[in-house]
């Protein structure tokens, strides 16, 4: 906190967080009245289809991006994509700090956020 | 049955509500949705992926004044995460029953704990032991109701680490952010000071969701239709009751608060106790 050079990682996680939580309340918000005009209700349904499931979130993820690019926009895959990039936003900001102390050659804060990391990613990997 | 619009208003007032106490959204989210015959875990886990957006938006403003401790939150989450994981992983196979139960005595422990404390504190100078020096905790914040820097130095680094694998057990456990407890491990044993402790708290608490929510994610017990609302609806009442926190005198936000968790606690005691 007391080292300037931090204020640019600062700077860089607060604006990774801001716009990822900006953006997906959005996305989540477009989809909640696209599913309204489409459908006619916005019943909650607790049905497989409608669940966010997967043993790799990073190749559910693929797929989803996948789906908005090939120009399948559908309500549910906007909440989908949302709530993706929801759940993506603080782990992007681990993977900016594990750079920062990468680039600062702060070996003690590299491994910390190192680990941070190796914990997520193995449990968004392979359940 | 409940409809998103629904959903939507309700955790705008429990985002609202929870800013507004410092509970947070989820320990009332949970209880609220769960009365509305929600099944609990599908509660827990859409309550879990909201806690990020709630957590992360008001994080990114608290991390830019640098009144949160970068390095501290980096070194406890190492603790929380793995807490979260385990936690989840419990939740997702054990009988909801001993959810609703868990979640009385959680809720139990935070109404002694706010009822007991809140008070603002600048701890006096503290005496590092070895591993936190080795960590460098320490840090300075200007502090605009003193009008003048605070500088600080934390200790106990290692049981602080141990507290914050519990609170990230709670939290993944319970699909809460668990920020009352988590507040009372940085205040308590670490030395943090107040505001310094509630905003790395906070920012925390984002990371600790998404690991729990990786879980949860594996498990299938995130719903798109119950999630997507709630991630609307706390983060609009959240900004909310952040901005009306100021004009609140300290002692009725406390009551609200101790009023809220004791028809929280009956409710799940019962559904706990009637369920089938």
């Amino acid at each position: 906190m007391n080292d300037p050079k931090e204020k640019d990682l600062d700077v860089v996680i607060s604006y990774i967080l801001i716009i990822g939580v900006i953006a997906s309340v959005l996305l989540e918000t477009a989809g909640i009245i696209g599913l309204f005009y489409s459908h006619g209700n916005v019943d909650i349904v607790f049905s497989p289809e409608f669940s966010l499931k997967g043993s790799n979130f990073f190749a559910y993820a693929g797929q989803a991006i996948q789906a908005l690019l090939l120009g399948k926009w559908t309500p549910i895959s906007i909440l989908t994509f949302g709530l993706l990039l929801l759940m993506i936003t603080p782990y992007l900001r681990v993977v900016a700090s594990a750079g920062f102390f990468a680039a600062e050659r702060n070996a003690k804060y590299f491994f910390i956020t190192l680990f941070v990391l190796i914990i997520l990613t193995g449990s968004l990997l392979a359940h | 049955m409940i409809d998103m619009i629904v959903v939507l208003l309700i955790t705008l007032a429990a985002g609202f509500l929870g800013a507004l106490t410092g509970l947070g959204g989820g320990s009332i989210m949970v209880p609220v949705l769960v009365a509305l015959d929600v099944p609990v875990k599908y509660a827990i886990a859409a309550s879990m992926i909201t806690i990020i957006a709630t957590s992360s938006g008001s994080a990114a403003s608290y991390v830019r004044e640098r009144i949160t401790n970068v390095r501290a939150a980096f070194y406890l989450e190492m603790f929380t995460i793995t807490g979260a994981i385990i936690g989840a992983t419990i939740t997702s196979f054990i009988a909801p029953r001993y959810l609703y139960f868990f979640f009385a005595a959680f809720l139990l422990s935070s109404f002694f704990g706010i009822s007991g404390h809140l008070k603002e504190d600048f701890p006096k100078k503290t005496k590092q032991d070895r591993l936190s020096r080795w960590l460098g905790l320490e840090g300075s914040y200007f502090d605009q109701a003193e009008n003048r820097e605070v500088k600080y130095k934390m200790t106990n680094a290692g049981l602080g680490g141990l507290g914050m694998l519990v609170a990230g057990l709670a939290a993944g456990m319970l699909g809460i952010g668990a920020g009352a407890f988590k507040v009372s491990v940085h205040e308590l044993i670490l030395k943090m000071p107040s505001k310094v402790s509630s905003t790395t708290s906070n920012f925390i608490i984002g990371i600790t969701a998404l690991a729990g929510a990786s879980v949860y994610f594996a498990s299938g017990l995130i719903f798109i239709g119950l999630a997507a609302p709630m991630a609307v609806g706390t983060t609009v009442g959240a900004l909310l009751g952040g901005r009306i926190l100021n004009r609140f005198h300290n002692r009725s936000i406390r009551y609200l608060f101790l009023l809220i968790v004791l028809i929280l606690i009956i409710q799940m005691l019962y559904k706990g106790v009637t369920l089938q």
